[in-house]
């Protein structure tokens, strides 16, 4: 009996051909001059009028409900939309996060009313989420968020600080996870929740950080008396703690955890056609089997979370694997492109390259540590 | 995921789990072979599994047969059964009638190729590459290299230049579609013998103490085993992405070549990203002979040469790659199309 499940699934014409589409208008906007290509673009590179352009075309909201905006779609068209912008490096990164995780969240726990409301513009391109877990005490020791929400007449009040959220400056909302009650006694994984905040009520303070390179993408947000109705709180109150891990299990085996360099390799691959030599081949031969192993375990997952399975351990697997691999990646483009004399880059690969690098120290930080996935990998190999 | 239910896969199952517990490894390498064993798999008829139904097998799909091949690595089996399987299934493409008893494989660009279980095979199937031929040999006659094995199946260099074959028959079988079997036969053993390497691993940290503690506990300890776990999964799914290849292609099998190398190269290269923590988490007693972590171990070590090491199929793959389109390689990466169609 084999320890990981993780499915080969075959492509499916149908998706192919969404495929061409993507890749159509991709290649369309770029050389229009609509976006420059970037590494961890879904991340660090946002335009809401490309947000927009790709609600339009349908290619947000793939997996719910056309009653809200959506498409009727499943989780495998998203997987392609996800996977051909992240290799194209185009500026998704202002509704990926919405589209990703926090419309599903309504779907699941939001008011018929809220449904209404925000789907569609989730789906339109035009209503953006941040994530609410992190605070300056609370990292990968998530559970030590001290960020309360109380109850007071007809809604909750909260106080505190969120940091580290990416987009929260261009963002309509947040949801955090918050201390709605005491924890009990050491098991502080009771009394959290998960409460919705429109971020432009009054007491709700966006202040960005600015990262290594210079660019502002991630933000500290303070809350200071800050007043949410009564059914912003979404699930089940004091829930929170199993409501963030499951969805922290569906957001860690996406194309995101692995392709997001991929644009590096692809830009100098379309410089270095047929200039490689001997030992680039063998690095570019390893590089790829490693991109077509870890596409494969990442697809599998995909289509097991389509048929309702949520496999927490391979998502952990994937993740680490995948984040070992797009750093990699970068340090392998750098070795192949000695193929070509210096004179030769393009100011565009020297661009992309060089973006790549400052960006790559988050990502084997964000959605989870290394170390934290393989402490879950360590629990389900029964070591601790 | 091997898929290791089914006929084929479950029979072979049952005959490991019988007659192949884990003294049975170390009594053959003590020299008593476990004819049992080799004589309960033939009367299965499980050596002919990819024999056709003319040429007296039971032609069976490529999936099922891939299951009995992970359980039997499991078992860490010192009898021949895959070999035998490759071997059969070359003599069977030219029509060479299938020697009774275990046979072995090699692909022959010149004068000698490795051969593993050579001794305890009676027949060589050997595809030569520079002839377009395909060509049975008895071991007897074949001379072998002085030499050290790395695995117990005594893999070794064999000299096919003063032989003569039994048989031998003309194939337009193409070289690729050869190394598609082989690679994916190997890397299908790889990925089982990997995993079973990792449950002997976390059984031993979970009983061993130290410092008044099992070793399970220490989070260096933990973290080794959780990045080798991680290189045991995708060596499966690599495994698993070659076998689905090759039977969906069981028409041309040159088609699954493409997934095949990644297999091997992916494996390959995982083979020092695991052995290297499962020894070190063993200590000492991994490396005695009387535990069984060996019988993987060396194993890995052998295999991950087979037709080539890892670095020899990076270099072979990314050759073909440097001169393909960005795009197409894209698609090769997302959808296993690697040449246009």
């Amino acid at each position: 009996m084999q320890r990981f499940n993780f499915p080969v699934v075959q492509p499916d014409p149908a998706l192919e051909e969404l495929r061409a589409e993507l890749q159509a208008f991709l290649k369309e906007e770029r050389e229009a001059g609509n976006f420059r290509p970037e590494p961890e673009c879904w991340m660090a590179s946002s335009d809401p009028e490309f947000s927009k352009k790709m609600g339009r075309r349908g290619w947000i909201g793939l997996t719910w409900s056309s009653q809200y905006g959506g498409h009727d779609k499943t989780a495998l068209e998203r997987y392609i939309v996800t996977e051909e912008t992240l290799r194209a490096g185009a500026p998704v990164g202002a509704h990926w996060i919405a589209d990703r995780q926090h419309a599903p969240m309504l779907i699941e726990h939001g008011t018929e009313e809220q449904k209404r409301d925000i789907l569609p513009r989730i789906a339109a391109g035009e209503c953006y989420f941040a994530i609410g877990l992190s605070e300056p005490g609370a990292g990968s020791d998530l559970a030590n968020v001290k960020t309360k929400a109380g109850k007071v007449g007809g809604g909750w009040k909260i106080n505190g600080q969120k940091i580290w959220s990416s987009g929260a400056h261009i963002s309509h909302y947040m949801v955090a996870i918050l201390r709605t009650s005491p924890a009990d006694g050491r098991n502080r994984h009771v009394g959290l929740s998960q409460i919705m905040i429109d971020l432009s009520l009054p007491g709700v303070t966006i202040k960005p950080i600015t990262d290594l390179s210079g660019d502002a993408h991630f933000n500290e947000v303070y809350f200071e008396d800050v007043i949410v109705p009564d059914d912003c709180l979404l699930g089940e109150e004091g829930g929170g703690w199993k409501q963030v891990t499951g969805e922290l299990a569906m957001e860690r085996s996406g194309p995101e955890r692995f392709l997001s360099s991929y644009i590096t390799l692809e830009t100098a691959l379309h410089q270095l056609q047929g200039k490689l030599g001997s030992d680039s081949h063998a690095r570019l031969g390893k590089l790829i089997a490693s991109l077509r192993t870890l596409r494969g375990m990442s697809w599998g997952i995909a289509n097991l979370l389509h048929q309702g399975v949520s496999p927490e351990t391979e998502a952990a697997l994937v993740k680490d694997l995948g984040n070992r691999l797009e750093n990699d990646l970068t340090l392998q483009v750098r070795a192949l492109l000695n193929d070509l004399p210096e004179d030769e880059w393009s100011d565009e690969m020297r661009r992309i390259l060089n973006i790549g690098i400052l960006r790559s120290p988050p990502n084997t930080l964000r959605g989870g540590t290394t170390e934290v996935m393989r402490g879950i990998t360590a629990r389900q190999l029964g070591l601790r | 995921m091997i898929n290791i239910e089914g006929m084929v896969a479950e029979t072979a199952a049952k005959i490991f789990t019988d007659l192949c517990g884990r003294e049975v490894p170390h009594q053959a390498e003590a020299g008593n072979y476990p004819q049992a064993l080799w004589d309960a798999l033939a009367e299965n008829g499980l050596a002919l599994a990819w024999v056709s139904e003319d040429n007296g097998g039971f032609g069976a799909d490529y999936d099922e047969v891939f299951g009995a091949i992970w359980v039997a690595a499991e078992a860490a089996s010192p009898v021949p059964f895959a070999e035998t399987l490759v071997a059969n299934w070359l003599l069977d493409r030219v029509g060479i009638e299938i020697p009774d008893g275990a046979s072995s494989f090699a692909l022959l660009d010149g004068k000698t190729a490795s051969v593993s279980f050579a001794s305890a095979a009676d027949h060589v199937a050997v595809y030569n590459a520079g002839k377009s031929e395909i060509a049975l040999y008895k071991t007897a006659d074949i001379s072998a290299g002085d030499m050290q094995a790395l695995s117990p199946d005594g893999d070794v260099r064999l000299d096919f230049s003063g032989a003569t074959p039994v048989a031998s028959a003309a194939t337009n079988l193409s070289r690729r579609a050869v190394e598609a079997l082989i690679l994916t036969v190997r890397a299908v053993q790889m990925a089982s013998a990997i995993e079973a390497a990792l449950n002997l691993s976390i059984a031993y940290v979970s009983d061993r103490e130290q410092f008044g503690r099992p070793l399970s506990k220490f989070q260096a300890i933990q973290h080794q085993l959780a990045v080798a776990a991680s290189e045991s999964a995708a060596a499966t799914m690599a495994a698993t992405q070659a076998a689905s290849a090759l039977a969906r292609n069981a028409d041309d099998p040159e088609k699954a070549w493409h997934d095949a190398v990644v297999a091997k190269v992916q494996i390959g290269h995982s083979v020092e990203a695991v052995t290297v923590p499962f020894h070190q988490v063993h200590g000492a007693m991994g490396y005695t002979q009387e535990y069984d972590l060996h019988h993987y171990t060396r194993r890995l070590w052998a295999w991950r040469d087979t037709l080539g090491n890892e670095h020899h199929w990076s270099k072979t793959l990314g050759a073909e790659l440097a001169v393909t389109s960005p795009d197409q390689i894209w698609k090769g990466v997302t959808t296993g199309a690697w040449i246009a169609s």
